[in-house]
């Protein structure tokens, strides 16, 4: 388990745990069984879903959690295959979805516990808490915190002015509206003045991310962010995640089936294709989490090669 | 050469768009993929293609196209017509298949 010590953390981590709320860094996506679920059960939740512990739950209402130790007991002692209520912890310590996240990090710290459930106001349970979470939470928002650092500290200020931004939500398989967030995106920025070549990098790449969201995610985010210097394009999806990064760059290769290459799409070189008209260009992908797609074309015209 | 020339020598149907004459075309993008299209960085271009969904249309749009060729007498989605007209993108049609419109745009093209 990592170990976090909040004595020896830089003054600027103390702040941020200080500033964040547990809910800023936990998973809402929960895995979850009933007090009826035999611990098999739950051992293979575990395992599809490569998490260590599983709270059981009655509707909303946190009623126990079975930890992986709980499962090796079960397999050792010849349980595994009895329902969960009669093994599960009751005794839990839990986290408020509003408490800060340093005290999330004490509570490690004191109780030694892999995960936390995490409760609202309600009672409700509405997260989990890792030690993973906690890391990846403090280093997003880190990097937020120097990008502004950089940015203040740029003599071209104007590069963090944003001129227009707009964010479009995008749903599984639906087609009817596929392409008319890229259309609006091209329409308004061609009126903001973009020169047409620039405007045409910007409208392939969110095309192509808009119909990657369509085509292969559960649904999300096309976020665009015009600035003077630049254009900031951002797909975020809520799963499924892509398993194979390397694979899913290379021109050609593609998961899609008969029906979606039937409409045109599905060639193999969405993700490609992006790469190829972006400046800047970063991918970050888990299974069963979401992917994430940034693209910054910048706008020589402009002297935006900065 | 433009797609009032085309249109004359391939004996399309005008389904949606502007003026023909004033859409000068050099380069001609024959595909089914979009996301091939897409790859495509060339100006005064046309579209030809066999699908006939409004991706075809949006797709010409995003990369600029002058017009869009669709071949095998297919008649596009009405989705795709009404998006040709609203961004003002020529639509045509035409008997041939993909190949042979090609074949006979080299020939206007001198190729």
């Amino acid at each position: 388990m990592t170990n976090f010590s909040l004595d020896s953390s830089p003054s600027v981590v103390l702040e941020l745990t200080l500033r964040l709320k547990i809910r800023d860094v936990m998973t809402t996506q929960l895995i979850t069984a009933e007090k009826k679920d035999s611990l098999r059960h739950i051992q293979q939740l575990m395992k599809v879903n490569r998490i260590t512990g599983v709270p059981i739950v009655e509707g909303k209402r946190l009623v126990g959690l079975i930890s992986v130790d709980d499962i090796i007991q079960a397999l050792d002692g010849g349980f595994i295959e009895e329902a969960c209520e009669g093994r599960m912890s009751r005794q839990l310590i839990v986290l408020e979805d509003d408490m800060p996240l340093s005290l999330g990090i004490s509570y490690f710290e004191k109780y030694h516990f892999g995960r936390f459930p995490v409760l609202n106001k309600d009672s409700e349970l509405v997260g989990i808490v890792s030690s993973r979470d906690i890391l990846t939470g403090l280093l997003v928002e880190m990097n937020k915190e120097m990008e502004q650092l950089e940015e203040k500290l740029s003599p071209q200020k104007e590069v963090g002015t944003t001129i227009y931004s707009r964010e479009f939500s995008l749903h599984k398989f639906d087609f009817e509206h596929a392409g008319t967030a890229s259309g609006t995106i091209k329409m308004e920025l061609k009126e903001k003045g973009l020169d047409p070549k620039t405007l045409r990098r910007v409208a392939v790449a969110s095309y192509e991310m808009e119909m990657n969201l369509i085509v292969h995610s559960l649904g999300g985010t096309l976020k665009v962010t015009h600035m003077p210097r630049q254009t900031v394009l951002e797909a975020r999806d809520v799963g499924p995640g892509i398993e194979d990064l390397e694979k899913a760059l290379t021109e050609g290769w593609s998961t899609a089936n008969d029906w979606i290459r039937s409409l045109g799409f599905g060639a193999g070189m969405g993700l490609p294709n992006i790469k190829r008209v972006s400046d800047d260009f970063h991918i970050e992908s888990e299974v069963g989490k979401g992917t994430l797609v940034r693209s910054v074309i910048r706008h020589p015209e402009l002297g935006g090669e900065v | 050469m433009n797609l009032q020339q085309i249109q004359t020598q391939l004996g399309c149907e005008v389904l949606a768009g502007g003026s023909l004459q004033g859409a000068n075309i050099e380069h001609v993008c024959a595909c089914d993929m979009m996301s091939d299209v897409l790859v495509v960085e060339k100006d005064n271009l046309l579209l030809v293609t066999s699908l006939t969904t409004e991706q075809v249309v949006r797709t010409a749009d995003i990369v600029g196209a002058h017009g869009v060729l669709i071949t095998n007498g297919k008649q596009p989605l009405e989705k795709a017509v009404q998006l040709a007209k609203q961004l003002n993108i020529p639509l045509l049609r035409t008997r041939l298949s993909t190949f042979e419109a090609c074949v006979q745009i080299g020939k206007l093209l001198n190729l």
